[in-house]
């Protein structure tokens, strides 16, 4: 036997008045047993607990070692009173008793066994009352919950007596009868005779957990007759009385590597549930009784996967009343990155151990067919070519360079370069966000753009993995278009410093495509991520990530970018940069504020003295 | 407000009224015998149980000599200078005297003597108007305009307002230990006739209701990805003495009694309704967990489930917040501009 004798409730209370004589009973505490044969002994320890850190030796209070029941053997007088009330605060006084439980008789003062249980004494400032004074309500029950833990397997008994001893000592006039209101076929039977109430089999918890009766006490005093109902519940504890199993009896599932080799990757997910709980406070404990083990005798497969544990609450349904159970998750995680260029197929088993069960179904093996797939780093068949506006200006970005499949890729570093060519004209280079798994072709020289000469250029890209070395390389052609517009004159550098649509198109400015900046006409409703701004070009800014080529210069596109004040209603972006939502027009000073503003000021009306004015 | 008794007085009940923890820290440091019984009893509860500590002769005899002293009664004041320093003098003692694992612990502060009706008055005064008379105005905007109006309350508000929507990057949603740090402050230093206006306004409709729920800006100072276990959580509250200490205050003066008219202990709903502000900015922080206008829900962010065979007691727990008719009537009381009248 694990736990031997146990208690059916953790906390008993009562009153306590003052005066009342030595010899006054005041609870009755049951214990429930393990196994056949145990008999329960009871005994209190000799310190009472007054507001929780003072202690007092106990002079007034015993218990009946074989009955449990809790009596007086001194009287309370006004002095002892006043002594334990010394450090209460609240208008109530409570003092705390603890009770252990023993199967043999108890030697000498054990305070210290785990099996014990704590009464708590309300110390009443005032002799008992009169029982014509009392309610319906404090002659039947005490202002403690009637709710009651039995452990499931156990051997029936007797483990709640509904009568208060304190009361039928106090008031022997009084006709006080109780009635236990039960469902048909409940394993719960009251006896008249005692007013206990036993549990008549041994319970499931996991065909039921949780019964709820009433307890009916009826008061008859002369010819008035009262009547009080309170809840009486009681939970069934849970012990491991049940192996794992497989939904559907799935043991096995496909763990694919390709394109994500990332540590931490999850792989494949198989389920086990068990019809017992599993606490996840503490959760340390649960881990430890519920293991997952892979068995392998190769270094490599324990270096590169590990499996992670996570469980949580279900429900099962087996004859109508829902009782928990747990569903646990074993997933197949990559313990470290996986080179591309890996290939391996095998098949991976793990042990999964319900180690507090005592049976012969306590395990089960999942089965994950691992296949590390080697991936290639190869472009497109085709090489790229991009056409480039002569008027574009720096910080322009022209497009995207992306090995095949590049957007899949995980925890594949790939690296890309120009190389270059022998001609004079580099108009264009590339960039590389630090997790970017492309690369930005932008205008890094616009003089070269601008240059009669240069007309097609062609580059060499080479992508490289990091970690394996392996490399590809292609052809890009870069061909200028257009021809050159005449500059405006007084054009600030950066699109986003104009705050009108007219302005805003005749000028040019850093990252534009073809020589003129692009008015984006927003809802104008609020504050909106849809806001009017002029930019660069309306597919990069704003678009609410402040990207490589953008963080280069502020000027590109302060909308996105900016970490200053930004003036007038507005959200910021994340991590506080750009402007994510903005009222009306928003219009920015780059490395200064940014201003988001409705324009209600129409320019046919106002020239340019009203506007000094206003 | 009553003055409070002179430091180791005697109260109307014969009982010693309370010093600060800080101070009988000092109290006992100069006077040799009880600094070196301190010290001795600090060694015996470190990292033992009571029993353990009670069968040790000289743990026995520094405690019994303690007992007599200004530490073992000594409490602490919400918001005081030294808060911290003082709830680590009271824990230091309790912890290893109360086990550690009860229901219940009893508060380290102070009892609260002020009544609602001194807020009513005050509240009544700054805004020039009974805050129960007109029914159709919205509580809970009138509140925040009163807020806005006292440039205390303006600052501090708007400080944690700003701190709490701040977004860190596209993972971090916020910075939930600084909104919580800007939380506290709010609720420490902003008289409560302001705080408790937005936090406990009454509704008739949902958009004020919502207003209410948000006043914490609970997306980032109460929400998270999983709702862990309240028993965990509790367990986490524990660890940290602010936290636990104010779980106790709220548990003493807002733990739901039969042997009252309004639930609450001692018929003080200030009391309560200031142990629930102080544990905003907590692990443990409360909050509306619908913006209903017919009933008010509270809970802590967490649940029952995977509790095993503590779900009992995990539910008790969390009754305390959901279904506890203390805390419910003390808001309901506050929104209406009711207070029990007590004759002193």
């Amino acid at each position: 036997a694990a736990f031997g004798l146990y208690f059916p409730r953790k906390e008993y209370s009562e009153n306590v008045y003052i005066d009342q004589p030595a010899g006054t009973p005041l609870l009755r505490i049951h214990a429930l047993r393990d196994s056949h044969g145990e008999v329960a002994h009871f005994h209190l320890c000799q310190n009472l607990v007054i507001s929780r850190a003072r202690s007092h030796e106990n002079h007034w209070f015993q218990i009946r070692e074989k009955t449990g029941l809790l009596y007086l053997s001194k009287s309370l007088d006004r002095e002892d009173f006043n002594m334990l009330s010394v450090g209460n605060w609240m208008s109530l006084s409570k003092v705390m008793l603890y009770v252990f439980l023993s199967s043999h008789p108890f030697q000498e003062k054990e305070c210290d066994s785990a099996t014990r249980s704590t009464v708590l004494l309300s110390l009443i400032n005032a002799t008992a009352p009169v029982c014509s004074s009392l309610t319906a309500r404090q002659l039947c029950f005490t202002d403690m919950d009637l709710s009651f833990r039995i452990k499931e397997n156990k051997p029936p008994g007797t483990f709640h007596q509904l009568q208060l001893p304190s009361v039928h000592h106090l008031c022997q006039n009084l006709s006080i009868s109780y009635k236990l209101l039960a469902a048909e076929g409940m394993p719960f039977r009251y006896n008249v005779n005692t007013t206990g109430v036993s549990v008549t089999q041994r319970l499931d918890r996991e065909e039921r957990e949780r019964y709820e009766l009433i307890a009916k006490c009826t008061v008859r005093e002369g010819f008035r007759e009262m009547q009080v109902e309170v809840p009486f519940l009681v939970n069934v504890l849970d012990e491991d009385d049940s192996p794992p199993f497989l939904p559907n009896g799935t043991d096995t599932v496909d763990a694919v590597v390709e394109f994500n080799r990332k540590e931490g990757t999850v792989l494949a997910t198989l389920t086990v549930y068990d019809a017992d709980t599993t606490p996840i406070y503490p959760l340390k404990s649960s881990r430890k009784k519920y293991t997952g083990t892979i068995i392998t005798d190769d270094p490599w497969i324990s270096e590169t996967f590990r499996v992670e544990h996570i469980f949580d609450e279900i429900h099962f349904s087996p004859n109508g009343s829902q009782v928990r159970g747990t569903r646990h998750e074993y997933k197949l995680v990559l313990n470290k990155s996986i080179s591309v260029t890996d290939h391996r197929s095998f098949q991976l088993d793990v042990l999964v151990n319900d180690t507090e069960f005592h049976g012969p179904e306590r395990s089960v093996m999942l089965h994950f067919n691992v296949s590390i797939l080697p991936v290639s780093i190869q472009f497109p068949n085709t090489s790229y070519q991009f056409s480039v506006n002569r008027n574009a200006e720096r910080f322009a970005q022209i497009g995207k360079i992306c090995i095949e499949n590049c957007m899949k890729f995980c925890g594949v570093n790939i690296t890309y370069k120009l190389l270059s060519s022998n001609t004079s004209c580099y108009p264009v280079s590339i960039l590389q966000g630090r997790e970017d798994k492309y690369g930005s072709l932008y205008v890094n020289d616009s003089s070269a753009l601008r240059r009669p000469e240069c007309k097609e250029i062609q580059y060499t890209v080479q992508a490289i993995d990091e970690q394996s070395r392996k490399h590809t390389k292609t052809l890009l052609t870069i061909v200028l278009e257009g021809t050159l517009l005449k500059k405006e004159e007084d054009c600030p550098d950066s699109c986003a410093v104009s705050k009108h649509p007219v302005e805003c198109e005749e000028c040019g400015g850093l990252g534009v495509l073809t020589g003129r900046c692009q008015w984006r006409q927003g809802s104008g409703k609020g504050i909106t991520t849809n806001y009017s701004t002029c930019t660069p070009s309306i597919k990069t800014c704003p678009d609410g990530i402040c990207d490589v080529i953008e963080s280069n210069d502020l000027a590109v596109c302060p909308q996105d970018c900016t970490s200053g004040n930004i003036i007038g209603g507005h959200g910021k972006g994340i991590g506080n940069l750009g402007i994510k939502s903005g009222h009306g027009i928003c219009y920015c000073f780059p490395r200064e504020n940014c201003y988001c503003e409705k324009d209600d000021i129409k320019e046919q009306l106002c020239d340019d003295v009203c506007k000094t004015v206003i | 407000l009553a003055g409070s008794p002179s430091a180791g007085g005697q109260d109307p009940h014969g009982w010693r009224a309370p010093v600060d923890c800080v101070r009988a820290n000092e109290l006992c440091a100069a006077e040799p015998s009880c600094s070196s019984r301190y010290r001795t009893l600090r060694q015996c509860l470190a990292g033992r149980d009571r029993n353990t500590m009670l069968a040790n002769k000289e743990c026995q005899a520094a405690l019994e000599v303690l007992q007599e002293s200004p530490l073992y009664d000594c409490r602490c004041k919400r918001g005081m200078k030294k808060e911290l320093q003082c709830l680590q003098i009271y824990w230091s003692i309790h912890l290893g005297l109360t086990e550690g694992e009860e229901f219940y612990e009893a508060s380290p502060y102070e009892p609260v003597t002020s009544r609602l009706s001194d807020i009513f008055r005050l509240a009544s005064i700054f805004s020039g108007m009974d805050p129960a008379a007109n029914s159709k105005s919205n509580h809970c905007l009138d509140a925040a305009k009163a807020c806005n109006l006292n440039d205390n309350c303006k600052r501090l508000r708007s400080g944690y307002i700003s701190t709490c929507s701040k977004e860190i990057s596209a993972t971090e949603h916020c910075s939930r230990r600084k909104c919580h740090k800007a939380l506290r402050q709010f609720f420490d230093r902003v008289p409560s006739e302001y705080t408790y206006r937005l936090l406990f306004c009454s509704c008739r409709d949902q958009a004020c209701a919502e207003r209410r729920r948000q006043t914490i800006v609970p997306s980032c100072s109460y929400e998270d990805k999983e709702k862990p276990n309240c028993l965990e959580l509790r367990n986490t509250c524990r660890t940290d003495h602010l936290c636990r200490s104010r779980l106790a205050d709220f548990h003493t003066n807002c733990q739901a009694s039969f042997q009252s008219l309004t639930s609450c202990p001692g018929d003080n709903y200030q009391a309560c309704l200031g142990s629930y502000a102080g544990l905003i900015g907590f692990d443990m922080t409360p909050n509306y967990v619908d913006a209903s206008t017919t009933s008010i829900t509270i809970s802590p962010w967490c649940s029952c489930k995977g509790s095993g065979n503590m779900e009992e007691e995990c539910e008790k727990f969390l009754r305390d917040f959901t279904e506890n008719p203390c805390l419910r009537n003390a808001i309901q009381a506050f929104g209406n501009g009711t207070d029990v009248n007590l004759s002193p």
